[in-house]
């Protein structure tokens, strides 16, 4: 089994490169699966997918590899985590909480968490190789820290307790908690609203349980995230921004202790313009086009005496990354 | 009325340019005297802006003293507004490190979002002693459409939850953002088929959802040809025919696809479109930025 994870920032054509990635790996007879965490949904333009869980993409191949997409669904994620690991009274108040309700519709917060937790649950179906198309902002490595957070959160002390006892609280004055423990929660309390803090702390008291053994799925997925023989990262950039782009995340990675595989930078203008005599508007044309051919090629060569990592290039398509078919030169060019 | 509008959105799919052409733009806004700030707000700093105003000062005096570019960094904002409310630090500090406020923070629904648009309003509405506007304009340059439209959907939701005098604040926050005289909506777009898709279904959301219409769109990175004329359109059509140029067919393959892309942009939503060429990378970046800026005239025209 391997984890692919696709990396960079926004509108530099990291799904297309993913999928087409999985396209590959399908053609050479395997079983493999792209996730896209992406909000805009643009996998379901490139594959035309119609949602919900992991569907085959209809793929004819000699080989007898599979390719299977699927778009991160949040919500539909967590209620399954939520219904697997919670007795049923309790799974439905969660569900029910309207806390629950902003917490499936937040981009921010519950994206990050609940691809990991996919990538937990699509582990167990028997996929050769996962490609993770990650969210297209630059919260990209976000998605690698949430699960800490949300651990902390989890267990934290202040909010077991807190929780738990705030009701009581109110009734005693606050007199059964330290009072180092009620001063700052009476503050916190003040400064974010009585009303947000104490629907947030109901809502993590009922959740407690289930946090818990997020934190411990997720922990093995990082561990595995983390391991050389199973996972590695790479980073979509385009010309324009690669050096920036690679300078970022290759220290980011680092720090985290991730896999730096392979750059590849897309939408290259690769052809030369012909020496032939032009005049007129082609000739403008030509000349802007080799105004910036030159600059892609000096982007090139300055991502390339920065990094000992393999760098590949990708040519700017003119037809846009529609359909399978459009994956397919795409597919054809990674290496 | 893009030209009083206090705050212009410059706001589209990620990668599409939206931190340059709102630099770009504030930058003429600055050259022509008006007193500009360009907010950032993404949440890595070090990846939001790709270009220096490096040389500013020696290129164009009138433009560095009256242009203001900061980054608000959402968490930061909620940091101080605990600081605020603290005089004595120490107490402060505690909140800000306790693991409560770190994680409710974290998970809360809206509420960084929240006091970032009351900051955005702030600095909008604030005016000096002799009641004279800090800036005539704010240009925030938004996140991608997912983060911006949640941010504006998690700050009107969050109203639910405030209580006592920030409800009142809340309320005053949510018709100041839904006034057309305060806010102009500029989207940026490629002529790709996907950041077109989302630039339109951007558009939409932010008109029945917020009441906001968008002002003029920026078509950015497109060839020459996007903003030529039909007979020049038609002059590179054949010189293409009559060469064996990959690099030729190439541009002016892109260049008529756009021409029908921007149109249908221009129809659908109403506004007036104005292309931006693609443009190298020149001797600087404030060289670069103004080039830009020069295609960007009919945005307050």
């Amino acid at each position: 089994m391997r984890l692919t994870v696709f990396l960079g920032t926004g509108g530099v054509g990291k799904t297309s490169v993913a999928a087409a990635t999985a396209l590959k790996e399908a053609m050479s007879g395997r079983k493999c699966l792209v996730l896209t965490i992406d909000p805009a949904r643009r996998l379901q333009t490139a594959l035309r997918l119609e949602g919900g869980g992991p569907e085959r993409v209809p793929l004819v191949t000699s080989s007898g590899g599979e390719l299977w997409a699927e778009m991160l669904d949040v919500r539909a994620t967590l209620t399954e985590a939520v219904q697997l690991h919670t007795k049923p009274d309790l799974a439905e108040r969660i569900l029910k909480h309207p806390i629950f309700e902003s917490i499936a519709n937040s981009l921010g917060g519950m994206q990050e968490l609940m691809a990991i937790e996919r990538i937990d649950q699509l582990m167990r179906r028997g996929f050769d190789n996962i490609v993770v198309d990650t969210a297209p902002s630059r919260h990209a490595l976000e998605f690698l820290e949430k699960p800490e957070y949300f651990a902390q959160l989890a267990g934290s002390h202040w909010v077991k307790l807190v929780g738990r006892t705030y009701k009581f609280v109110e009734k005693t004055g606050m007199l059964s908690l330290g009072r180092k423990t009620v001063d700052v929660y009476a503050r916190v309390e003040e400064i974010l609203g009585a009303n947000l803090v104490r629907q947030v702390l109901d809502f993590y008291s009922l959740f407690v349980g289930n946090a818990e053994g997020y934190s411990q799925r997720a922990e093995h997925t990082l561990k595995l995230l983390r391991d050389p023989a199973i996972s590695d990262f790479r980073v979509v950039t385009t010309p324009q921004k690669a050096l920036r782009d690679a300078q970022y995340f290759s220290r980011e990675l680092q720090q985290r202790r991730f896999t730096l595989g392979a750059y590849y930078v897309n939408r290259v203008w690769e052809t030369a313009p012909l020496p032939e005599r032009t005049e007129g508007i082609a000739r403008e044309l030509l000349d802007w086009y080799g105004d910036i051919r030159e600059s892609h090629l000096q982007a090139i060569a300055s991502l390339q005496a920065f990094t000992a990592s393999p760098v590949h290039l990708l040519p700017e398509l003119v037809q846009d990354v529609g359909g399978l078919e459009t994956l397919q030169p795409l597919a054809a060019r990674l290496p | 009325m893009t030209a009083q509008s206090r705050i212009q959105i410059a706001c589209g799919k990620g990668g599409v340019g939206k931190t340059t052409l709102a630099l770009a733009l504030g930058m003429r806004h600055a050259a022509a005297g008006r007193k500009v700030v360009v907010v950032t707000s993404h949440p890595l700093p070090e990846l939001a802006v790709s270009v220096s105003l490096e040389g500013l000062a020696q290129r164009s005096p009138t433009a560095a003293r009256n242009l203001f570019v900061v980054h608000l960094d959402p968490r930061a904002l909620l940091a101080e507004v605990v600081e605020a409310n603290f005089p004595v630090p120490i107490l402060a500090r505690a909140v800000l490190q306790s693991d409560i406020y770190k994680n409710l923070v974290e998970v809360a629904p809206g509420l960084k979002e929240f006091y970032f648009l009351a900051r955005l309003q702030l600095l909008a509405e604030r005016k000096s002693k002799q009641n004279l506007p800090d800036y005539e304009i704010l240009l925030w340059d938004a996140p991608a459409t997912g983060h911006f439209l949640s941010t504006l959907r998690a700050a009107r939701d969050f109203e639910a939850y405030l209580t006592g005098p920030l409800a009142g604040a809340g309320a005053d926050m949510k018709r100041f953002f839904s006034n057309a005289e305060n806010v102009a909506v500029l989207p940026i777009t490629t002529l790709e088929e996907m950041a077109m898709e989302e630039t339109l279904d951007l558009c939409r959301s932010m008109r029945s959802e917020f009441n906001l219409r968008a002002s003029s769109v920026l078509l950015n990175l497109v060839s020459p040809l996007a903003g030529a004329s039909p007979e020049r359109a038609e002059e590179a059509r054949r010189a293409a025919e009559s060469s064996s140029d990959p690099a030729l067919h190439f541009a002016v393959e892109r260049g008529v696809t756009e021409r029908e892309r921007a149109e249908s942009i221009r129809k659908s939503l109403d506004a007036p479109v104005i292309p931006v060429p693609r443009t190298r990378r020149g001797s600087s970046d404030v060289e670069l930025l103004e080039r830009i800026g020069s295609f960007l005239e009919g945005v307050w025209g």
